[in-house]
């Protein structure tokens, strides 16, 4: 294990490993009395960094020492929750690195992940009343904003067509759920097509009011709000209930919560606000039969192997795409 | 049972320390914004620390007892009577059957004060804790706040009443509350996104000096503080997104001062577990409970800086004080 504690003048880092033998590099940060920050490999969007940190929680929770009391993983990072009492920062610091350098090679691994089919409405009314409030009574000239939608703004920064090429390239892709979080049940999906994997900056100032239901983005991230809610996406689309604490719904039976982390995320079919109105309402007195194949894996040296075979698509689809974004303003 | 007459602006049923450990599903642990009043009202009573209670915020709760009870109020002062005589702040009382303990709105400095009745409110735990948590309307009385016609069941109190009514918290370890546009030192720590690699030295000085006001549209989510044109240290978010406080999504400590663009907004016990913008700081888990008690749109926040091991000490002594040792007759 070899050690570089930073001399950093702001003692906001606490322990810093490099990168060795292609595992990637790993930052400690200080995040109070009660939590500790590890991020691993560089600020970039990196899809199979999700795998790397659902094996380092999996692990961590098979030898969880007294005082850890939870791991909160995202797709680059993990927070994890301790009594600092009972495990002082620097002896978790050694646990969570000899856990990560322990790891076993993730290509070989072929992981359960469900596939979860969700209707979904662009443009809908719900996200269209979000927006008009957030332009009456927050930003009037906020530039994500063109003709009350975030979706033509989506669609410029990406440097797509339209705004129904944005929306194809919603539905062209599966979307892999690396962390629930926000408020529960909230999936943090990332596209698993490079080719599709658009990018648009947060909100400026947040918005107050997010009805359940919308769909976002921000960076390369989508999300569901399962409540209503404030929030920092761009907001385009709308879908069936994914969190519901009354339970109403067979799909519900086990947790309030629909998703998990490691299922994909499928859009289809396009539907309109009415027959969407419909769906929630079948959700709501348990007659709706949501789309979920159970016993999918995920194989992820196929998926390197895939990611090998589109790597100059995605690339030119990049540099597009950050060509575009040089040309819009950011709110 | 303790029979809702009046459920007042916003009064709900929490425990301390809430649901903890299901932060990775979304949930936020909830439970009381002042756990220090909170936990001491129990203590008050006989109840552990953590035991059910009521959390009022500005008051206008008005209840009735349906059997003897001993109760206590700690917090902000809403001149809370019962049957027409006023009840003093930070001492425990008997209630009998018939009883009806009314508050007033806020007198004065504070925003929210804690009703402890000995044996605790008996809801049933949701996901292993009976706190409400609003934004996912689970927990406490189905959800919700209460409302006029509540009952909420009551445990068995697990000590004699006579032996816990008439006592008081020692004078010196009851806190002073900072008045309408005064303003609150916050112990918070630096980091885990603050100088030099996200912010600048500069931006961080000027965190830990500013008089932050706490804005109006604030609640046990997120409290808002002025916007702030930062220096930062990155020109953009990278692949989290355009602005320099864009990052890609990690999880949120509780308590963590959230910079969403230019506002700062520090995230409450109901607030969002994960999400993609920067954390500078992170309050203190021992000062947490000032936040319950600012009032938003008339309070400042001027944030202390404290080493990890000041607050964990910090932490340790406030733990110790809230105990029986420090009651006396009253």
């Amino acid at each position: 294990m070899t050690e570089h504690t930073a001399a950093q003048p702001s003692g906001v880092i606490l322990a810093t490993f490099p990168e060795h033998n292609g595992r990637p590099g790993v930052v400690y940060r200080n995040a109070g009395d009660s939590f500790l920050l590890v991020e691993f490999g560089d600020m970039v969007f990196d899809l199979t960094m999700s795998f790397r940190v659902l094996g380092l929680d999996d692990a961590i929770k098979r030898h969880r020492p007294e005082g850890l009391i939870e791991v909160i993983p995202a797709l680059r990072s993990v927070l994890i929750n301790y009594d600092s009492r009972v495990l002082p920062a620097k002896r978790l610091i050694e646990f969570v690195q000899a856990q990560y350098e322990e790891l076993p090679p993730f290509h070989d691994l072929v992981v359960p992940s469900r596939i979860v089919e969700l209707p979904i409405a662009f443009d809908d009314k719900w996200t269209r009343e979000a927006i008009a409030r957030y332009v009456q009574y927050q930003r009037a000239d906020a530039p994500n904003i063109i003709n009350g939608t975030n979706s033509e703004y989506a669609a410029m920064y990406n440097g797509l067509r339209d705004k129904e090429e944005f929306f194809e390239y919603i539905m062209a892709t599966d979307w892999w759920n690396a962390a629930l979080g926000f408020f529960p049940g909230l999936p943090f999906a990332y596209p698993l097509d490079p080719r599709r994997a658009v990018v648009i900056p947060k909100y400026n100032p947040t918005r107050h009011w997010t009805p359940a239901g919308t769909i976002g983005i921000a960076g390369p991230c989508l999300a569901i709000y399962p409540v209503e809610s404030a929030g920092g996406y761009q907001i385009f689309a709308h879908t069936v209930p994914i969190y519901d604490p009354q339970q109403r719904n067979p799909a519900f039976r086990e947790s309030p919560v629909l998703l998990r982390p490691g299922d994909r995320l499928r859009f289809r079919p396009r539907v309109t606000d009415e027959e969407l109105e419909a769906m929630i309402q079948a959700v709501y007195d348990g007659t709706y039969q949501y789309v979920i194949d159970e016993t999918a894996t995920f194989d992820v040296g196929e998926y390197l192997r895939f990611l090998d075979s589109v790597r100059e698509e995605a690339e030119a689809f990049r540099r597009h795409q950050a060509e575009a974004a040089t040309r819009v303003p950011i709110p | 049972m303790l029979e809702v007459r009046n459920g007042g602006f916003e009064t709900t049923v929490q425990d301390y320390p809430g649901r903890i450990g299901m932060l990775s599903l979304g949930f936020a642990p909830a439970g009381p914004m002042d756990d220090y009043a909170f936990r001491f009202a129990n203590v008050l009573v006989g109840n552990p620390p953590g035991a059910a209670g009521l959390e009022i915020t500005a008051g206008g709760l008005v209840v009735a007892f349906h059997d003897e009870r001993a109760f206590a109020v700690c917090g902000a002062d809403m001149a809370a009577r019962l049957n027409g005589q006023p009840v003093v702040l930070w001492r425990s009382y008997r209630a009998r059957p018939g009883d009806v303990l009314e508050f007033d709105y806020l007198q004065g400095a504070g925003f929210r004060t804690y009703l402890a009745v000995s044996g605790g409110i008996d809801v049933p735990p949701v996901l292993g804790s009976r706190s409400t948590y609003l934004p996912g309307s689970v927990g406490g009385l189905d959800g919700r706040k209460l409302q006029a016609g509540d009952r909420l069941p009551l445990g068995e109190p697990r000590v004699d009443l006579g032996q816990v009514i008439d006592r008081r918290v020692r004078a010196d370890l009851i806190p002073g509350y900072a008045g309408y546009n005064e303003v609150w030192e916050v112990e918070a720590t630096r980091g885990p996104q603050a100088d030099p690699d996200y912010m600048t030295r500069e931006d961080m000085d000027a965190f830990f000096s500013h008089h932050w006001k706490l804005d109006a549209a604030s609640n046990r989510t997120g409290y808002r503080l002025d916007i702030y044109k930062w220096q930062w240290a990155r020109t953009s978010g990278g692949a989290g997104g355009g602005h320099p406080s864009n990052i890609i999504d990690n999880g949120y400590p509780v308590g963590a001062v959230n910079v969403c663009g230019d506002q700062p907004i520090i995230l409450c016990i109901d607030g969002p577990t994960l999400g993609g913008f920067i954390c500078n700081a992170v309050v203190a888990k021992a000062a947490m409970w000032k936040l319950g008690q600012m009032v938003p749109g008339w309070s400042y926040i001027h944030f202390k800086e404290v080493s990890l091991e000041e607050a964990i000490e910090l932490l340790a002594r406030q733990d110790a004080s809230i105990s029986e040792e420090n009651l006396e007759r009253s």
